[in-house]
């Protein structure tokens, strides 16, 4: 803590490092699309950064093997090859480069933090620390890199250098911050913030965001600095960068703000470069604390613990940030609170100042989370250490300084990629010197690896769409409010916990130089608030299966902070928090709690793991998918030949992987070539047979990763599976890449393009490849990559580790997990959502109940035999037979009666020719009642004459049939007007057809509103009545349009019997397109007419519409009160798929007393419909009335229960067309001026 | 085609090491003896395959573009480079495989390119990396072949690329290269429909090629394999055996460009057929005609007819 002493080691350092390291502007790109330049930038300095720390190395005898010239250069390569056997680790690539030099002392800061925030996030930070020259002072954080998925990234890079003597202590603070958000719908945002330079007085502090596509985030940076210089100057500063609040709405956007701060006028630009809008809110530059009080500044970073870099101790590097603290003598509970430690202890040592930043770096703060995690099962609970960079010793020396800073960032790459669970094991590495520098190299190579990741976060988000929130605050403290942008999906969880407490703790945070940690009791206060939240049912089992997944995450080795992991938490609290019916945040408790008891579980190791997957593994022949399997289980399970199809048929194999239950399917490989589809189809065939029973819960499509298909040559067999299967199979599937470890391909260019770039390039475009299969664009399905090959590097744990560091196995097998326990949360989620009762069907699909049942309703005729045709009718006119003899002879009695001419009527006197007109409207009514009855009399005689004909034995029923049966059978001619002149463009004209005799009736329809030069004939009607058994007539018809745009079908079929005494019981199939759907309605009816006056009938229908079907039911009563009444009732229910409409109708008519001669009728309908509890009831009554001897008046009105209603009038008149317009024109009138309803008249 | 073709100084030659170019030098000069002035190298096969790569390597300069995603598009490259007298072409073409089938189109592209040009050999590239043979593989060769005949065959070398790779399960690397190319000879020889006795005289030999930047080298800094052979030279030196093999080089003329002209087919056959048609077809046809006009028996009422018709004239 002595500030002397401290002062001591860093001049101790400059002037090592001194030579090396002079003006170094220290960037770090790491972003995958960052520029070439950067990077070349990037890879110099590091060069230089490692030369220095080599001579370092050198002058220092402790430091053995640590660094060693040709490899760092190699490391260099090996980033920009993004690999080379060389690595061992290529994991992460954190780099601490601290170098001091000079009188000031220079001190070079990469911090890379990988921080994942409450849903993935991944953040990794460099902050470089420059230079102190003199007055100088340059500090340069970089956060390169990071991934955050929608959350909250705070770095805080706390810096504080002491200077003895009178020079100011000035710092250049480079900052970068590359924050990469990959949201559900990828976002990455990287920063890079720079500050560059103060000299003497100066200090500008310059970041950049160069490149950063966020969704919803919030990078929160604050780096804290301390300069305290013993004498008269003093610098100070504090640089807290907030970058608070980025919210970038746009997916895809990519937006790069260049933050540059200059600590005393803080000027923030953010350049948003993108096509985005992103997120300029919010960066805010805070200058936090300045003291010039040479003492022990203490840094506070907020979030992060600064993990106590500053251990004097060796063995800092290893151990954990508590133990750090506690070295310290401070209660390291607390992250915060170590950081004040570390700060003082910092003071003392100009590494210090390295470690300090290193601590505010995110990584730390997870190391010191873990901590927590472990002691209190915080959320933070990074269980895996990283901080073992953290702690330089004062001892350790620059060197020693970078290889820490560098190590944290291994660390971090260790935790996402690897097995987090090797916490431990990373302690182990980082306290040997080579291991130290081993995970340098790994850090720098890790660029890629963490690309890599993104990618694969991004993918993997957009897999699971359907997926929850995990509220995970992995860094509780830190994580600023991650606010979504466009889908509001994080931000309630988010929110209200986070920012609070960070802002005290930011607060308390200094004055706690020392020790005590506020932070767990707050947070146990948050966790109890949580607490309160309902638990209901759902949330439970949620918890469960959140529980689940944590465990056979941590089976895996992988921390809560791997992306995937993150990602599905993520969603599995969301999806928590959409059902939640509170709505409010579930807290971020349920996540500490699920992995506090998943973490007891498996410590105890008891309680077997309810779990197991099924993988379905497809591709091409030889792509090493039966390889695969075998990797998959550390076993042969199934003998390979390079050569040779291996798999001749599908076959599964089940194992246990970390003791997790995971089912295999082999499944023969499967031809490229075109012409080997139907081969494929076959293969396809019999798995699909074979997973008829135990369907995959996962499909695996293996190809090659070095296999470049420029072309779409895959497309026949991604066609085909799509075909065999259905596209559905790709929901759930998932790329693997095999042969992983392979080269990339020399680029364009000649030099070998990045690992990354390529695995990302070639699983694009299987990506595509598979959306165009599967017809759905939003397919993402995630890839992971394989390495079968027994050549394949291996970790220290033997598994095998990709170029890009990522240990490929678990990645695999957990995304397959992932799928899965996201699909089971789906599952649980839809059974709970149903339980509610809330009748979901798709409603879209829903068949037109009030459409079926009004055809249901409507009353048909029953078919009749041929001879009966007509009976039924005179019952239903209600002639009197009776009155038949009189009436007849009536006409017959009257004197004839001679018509005069329009020349003679002219000369009638007004009198006479009311007379005549008066004697002739009454001959005429008597005249047509004549033929009406002789009419039916012929009827009748018809009937007799069947009736006997029937009777008469068979050997004469030939001839009848001939005469009678086909005769009998009305042949309505078609009533075709042919127009007086000929015209061929009418169709009339142009189409004839003949009447022939057969029984079918077959005629065209005509459709006489065409379109011009239409030919008007748009389909085609049949009908006909066939008699079966003598008894049951069966009557059929059918109408076929067909224009340019759709086609129509209508088919009837219809039969009755009749039964008992007026009990007749009829039977129809209906078919008719509705929409675009063909409906098929059954139909049965029975009727009863054992009254004269009241005729009841009772139906059930059955239509299947679509895939819904939906039946009917239906009550008909008609009432016939006397000759001039009527009263047709009828109500029904159509009901489908829970869904009911209830109909009623009533139709009322009144009629003249002869009826069909006299002219008066009245008919009133009304309609009720009830259908999703909207009722509609329509009325309309008509009535026709006569006027004087020719003219008729007709009124109509009809109304709605909605306020629609229709009002028409029509005169006919035979008389002069004036007289009628004289007669309407005033009504109309004044109509017009009461309201506009619609009016029509004709003559 | 080759003469419209401004041919270039071989630069790139000295590009490469000092031990390759003298051996390279050293073969070249073989053809100096031979007064040979020319050698046109047909470069064939699937798409992504190195083939381009290939090509660069050996001009020792980037002659032929290369992108690891994209195909190269249709058309052929026609890379001339000379040298003291000695004038080196080679052809690039594009992939024969498009969308899972042979491309048809590439290949008259190819042919329509290759017209007037004589062919001294052909090398046909495919990956070593690639473990099995498929359908398509045979559907490429007898695409080449039904294109240039399959004498082609004869004065052509199998060449794999991606050399430098470590054989998996376990297998020893010349092992591996030797199932690997015994498979595709295999496949080369049934697509081809040569006979047994065709390849007897002139097996196709077989070269390894390692295009990758990443490729190892010896201390002379030659690219080598894996079994330490400096592939360029043994490249150009096997070319070079494949052109005096003996074997006649393909002359891609305009019959050969053209296929068989389907009019002239069967030409001599017409009069052969007219001759038949007439013998055994026309003769018995009328000879039985005329036996049934003979025989005919009349039906009663036709008889009938006739006899009123004749009464009534």
């Amino acid at each position: 803590m002595g500030d002397g002493t401290e002062e001591v080691v860093v001049r101790s350092h400059v002037e090592e490092t001194k030579k090396l390291v002079e003006d170094e502007q220290v960037v770090k790109n790491k972003l995958v699309g960052s520029d070439e330049v950067k990077n070349d930038n990037e890879d110099e300095v590091f060069e230089e950064a490692f030369g220095s720390e080599n001579d370092e190395q050198e002058e220092d005898s402790k430091r053995e093997s640590l660094f060693e010239p040709d490899d760092d250069l190699r490391l260099e390569e090996t980033l920009q090859s993004s690999k080379d056997e060389h690595d061992n680790f290529e994991e992460a690539i954190g780099d601490l480069d601290e170098t001091s030099s000079a009188e000031g002392g220079v001190k070079d800061l990469k911090v890379d933090n990988s921080v994942v925030g409450e849903s993935h996030r991944e953040a990794e930070f460099d902050s470089m620390t420059s230079k102190i020259n003199g007055d100088k002072v340059e500090a340069g954080a970089d956060n390169c890199f990071g991934q955050i998925e929608s959350s909250l990234d705070v770095v805080e890079n706390t810096e504080k250098v002491n200077s003895n003597g009178s020079n100011l202590a000035a710092e250049d603070v480079n900052m970068k911050v590359d924050n990469s958000v990959v949201g559900e719908s990828h976002r990455e945002a990287e920063f890079d913030s720079v500050t560059s330079k103060m000299n003497g007085d100066k200090v500008e502090a310059g970041a950049e965001n160069s490149y950063g596509q966020i969704e919803s985030s919030l990078d929160v940076v604050e780096n804290t600095e301390k300069v305290n210089s013993n004498g008269s100057n003093l610098a100070d500063e504090d640089v807290n960068m907030q970058n608070g609040n980025t919210h970038s709405v746009l997916e895809n956007g990519i937006v790069s703000p260049k933050n540059k701060e200059h600590s005393e006028k803080a000027e923030v630009i953010s350049e948003s470069v993108g096509p985005v809008e992103p997120w300029d809110d919010g960066i805010e530059v805070e200058n936090w604390e300045e003291r010039v009080d040479g003492i022990q500044t203490e840094q506070e970073v907020e979030v992060d613990e600064g993990t106590n870099t500053n251990h004097v101790e060796k063995d800092s590097v290893c151990i954990d940030n508590e133990s750090e603290a506690k070295i310290n003598g401070e209660t390291g509970v607390d992250s915060t609170s170590s950081i004040v430690k570390s700060a003082s202890s910092d003071n003392s040592l100009n590494d210090n100042i390295v470690v300090a930043s290193a601590g505010s770096s995110s990584p730390l703060e997870k190391s010191s989370s873990e901590e927590q995690a472990e002691t209190e099962g915080d959320s933070n609970g990074l269980k895996p250490e990283h901080d073992l960079a953290s702690s330089p010793n004062s001892n350790m020396e620059s060197t020693e300084v970078c290889s820490n800073s560098g190590s944290p960032e291994v660390t971090c790459r260790e935790h996402e990629t690897v097995q987090n669970a090797n916490g431990g094991h990373d302690v182990q590495q980082s306290p040997q010197p080579n291991k130290e520098l081993e995970k340098q190299e790994s850090s720098s190579v890790n660029i890629d690896p963490e690309i890599a990741e993104n990618s694969h976060v991004g993918r993997e988000s957009e897999v699971v769409n359907s997926v929850s929130p995990t509220e995970s605050r992995s860094n509780p403290a830190a994580l600023p409010p991650a606010r979504p942008a466009g889908l509001g999906r994080a931000a309630p969880l988010l929110e209200p916990a986070p920012r609070v407490p960070q802002q005290s703790r930011v607060t308390q945070q200094p004055r706690v130089n020392g020790n005590v940690s506020h932070n767990q009791p707050q947070q146990a206060e948050e966790s109890t608030t949580a607490e309160n939240d309902e638990h209901d049912e759902t949330r439970e089992k949620l918890q469960l299966i959140r529980v689940k997944f944590l465990r056979l995450a941590h089976r895996l080795g992988q921390t809560p902070h791997n992306v995937v992991v993150a990602q599905v938490l993520y969603r599995l609290g969301l999806a928590e928090q959409l059902r939640g019916r509170n709505g409010s945040r579930v807290g971020a408790f349920s996540f500490d709690r699920a992995s506090a008891m998943a973490e007891q579980l498996e410590a105890a190791g008891q309680d077997p793991l309810d779990f197991s997957c099924t993988i379905m593994v497809l591709g091409k022949s030889g792509v090493g998918k039966s390889a695969t399997i075998n990797s998959i289980f550390d076993e042969v399970k199934f003998c390979t030949d390079a050569f040779q199809m291996g798999t001749k048929r599908v076959q599964d194999v089940e194992g246990f992987v970390q003791g997790i239950k995971v089912r295999v399917i082999d499944t023969p490989g499967l031809l490229p070539s075109w012409s080997d589809q139907a081969k494929n189809e076959k293969i396809l065939n019999s798995v699909k047979a074979f997973i008829k029973k135990n369907p995959p819960d996962i499909v695996l499509y293996l190809d090659r990763l070095d296999m470049q298909s420029r072309d779409s040559g895959d497309m026949h067999l991604l066609r085909t599976i799509s075909d065999v299967f259905g596209p559905s199979i790709w929901f759930n599937a998932i790329v693997g890449l095999t042969h992983a470890a392979a080269v990339p391909p020399d680029g364009p260019n000649g030099t070998a393009s990045s690992y990354d770039m390529f695995v990302t390039q070639r699983s694009h475009v299987i990506q595509q490849a598979i959306r165009e299969a599967a017809g759905d664009m939003r397919l993402m399905n995630p890839v992971s990559l394989v390495e079968n090959h027994s050549a394949c590097r291996t970790n220290r744990a033997g598994q095998r580790v990709l170029p890009n560091g990522q240990v490929w196995k678990p990645h695999l097998l957990l995304l397959s997990f992932a799928s899965k326990i996201l699909a089971d949360a789906n599952a649980l989620l839809m059974l709970q959502a149903n339980i509610p009762g809330r009748p979901v069907p798709a409603r879209s699909k829903a068949p037109p109940l009030p459409y079926l049942l009004t055809s249901l309703l409507q009353s048909r005729p029953q078919p009749k035999l041929p001879e009966q045709q007509y009976d039924d009718e005179d019952d239903e006119d209600g002639f009197d037979e009776s009155s038949d003899s009189d009436e007849e002879s009536e006409y017959d009695q009257l004197p004839p009666f001679k018509r005069l001419t329009k020349d003679q009527m002219a000369k009638l006197s007004k009198s006479q020719k009311k007379q005549y007109l008066d004697e002739m409207e009454y001959r005429e009514k008597l005249f047509m009642k004549k033929q009406i009855k002789e009419e039916r009399k012929r009827r009748k005689m018809f009937k007799k004459f069947a009736a006997e004909i029937k009777d008469l034995p068979d050997g004469h029923s030939e001839n009848v049939e001939e005469s009678g049966g086909p005769a009998s059978v009305p042949v309505p001619m078609p009533d075709l007007s042919l127009p007086a002149s000929f015209d061929s463009d009418n169709p009339t004209h142009r189409y004839r057809y003949l009447d022939s005799s057969n029984q079918w009736l077959v005629r065209p329809v005509l459709e006489t509103h065409g379109w011009d030069h239409d030919i008007g004939y748009e389909g085609v009607n049949a009908e006909r009545l066939f008699v079966v058994n003598d008894k049951i007539p069966v009557s059929f018809s059918g109408q076929v349009t067909k224009d340019k745009k759709d086609a129509n079908m209508q088919l009837e079929m219809a039969s009755s019997v009749k039964h008992g005494e007026g009990k007749s019981t009829s039977l129809g199939f209906d078919m008719q397109t509705v929409g675009k759907e063909l409906a098929y309605t059954l139909r049965n009816e029975t009727r009863f007419n054992n009254f004269r006056k009241n005729k009841a009938a009772a139906g059930l229908s059955v239509t299947l519409l679509g895939d819904s079907v939906s039946a009917g039911l239906k009550v008909e009563d008609k009432l016939i009160a006397s000759k001039w009444f009527r009263m047709v009732m009828s109500g029904g229910a159509m009901t489908s798929r829970g869904d009911v409409a209830y109909g009623g109708s009533l139709e009322a008519q009144l009629r003249d007393k002869d009826y069909p001669l006299g002219r008066f009728l009245t008919t009133l309908g009304l309609s009720v419909m009830d259908w999703h509890g909207d009722l509609a009831i329509g009325g309309n009554i008509q009535s026709q009335v006569p006027i004087g001897r020719s003219s008729n008046l007709i009124a109509r009105a009809n109304l709605n229960n909605r306020g629609a209603g229709q009002v028409s009038f029509r005169v006919n008149s035979s008389e002069q067309l004036q007289l009628a317009m004289v007669a309407v024109l005033p009504l109309f009138k004044k109509l017009l001026s009461y309201y506009s309803p619609q009016t029509q008249y004709g003559q | 085609m080759a003469a419209l073709q401004m041919s270039r100084e071989w630069i790139g030659i000295q590009q490469f090491p000092p031990a390759t170019q003298s051996k390279l030098l050293e073969i070249l000069g073989k053809y100096k003896e031979e007064d040979v002035s020319s050698l046109t190298v047909l470069v064939m096969g699937k798409g992504g395959v190195g083939k381009s790569s290939t090509v660069n390597s050996v001009i020792g300069e980037k002659a032929a573009a290369v992108s690891t995603f994209q195909s190269e598009g249709l058309r052929p490259t026609f890379v001339s480079r000379s040298r003291s007298g000695f004038t080196l072409n080679i052809i690039d073409t594009p992939g024969l495989i498009e969308g899972g089938y042979v491309n048809d189109q590439a290949i008259n592209l190819i042919k329509k390119f290759l017209l007037n040009t004589t062919i001294d050999v052909l090398l046909y590239v495919d990956r070593l990396d690639v473990y099995r043979v498929d359908d398509l593989d045979r559907q490429v060769i007898s695409a080449i072949t039904d294109a240039f005949g399959k004498e082609i065959w004869k004065k052509s070398a199998l060449v794999l690329s991606h050399a430098q790779f470590s054989p998996p399960d376990g297998l020893n690397y010349d092992l591996f290269v030797t199932r690997r190319s015994d498979a595709l000879l295999k496949v080369i020889r049934t697509g081809a429909q040569l006979k047994k006795h065709d390849m007897q005289g002139s097996s196709i030999p077989v070269i390894l090629v390692e295009n990758s930047g990443r490729c190892h080298k010896n201390e002379s800094d030659e690219k080598i394999l894996p079994d330490g052979t400096s592939w360029i030279p043994n490249l150009v030196k096997t070319i070079t055996e494949i052109s005096f093999n003996g074997n006649k080089a393909i002359h891609v003329d305009k019959k050969l460009v053209d296929g068989p002209n389907p009019n002239e087919r069967g030409k001599r056959l017409i009069p052969l057929i007219l001759a038949f048609q007439y013998l055994l077809i026309m003769k018995p046809l009328v000879r039985s005609i005329k036996s049934d006009v003979s025989r005919e028996s009349k039906p009663a009422w036709e008889l009938r007819d006739s006899g009123l018709a004749s009464r009534r004239s």
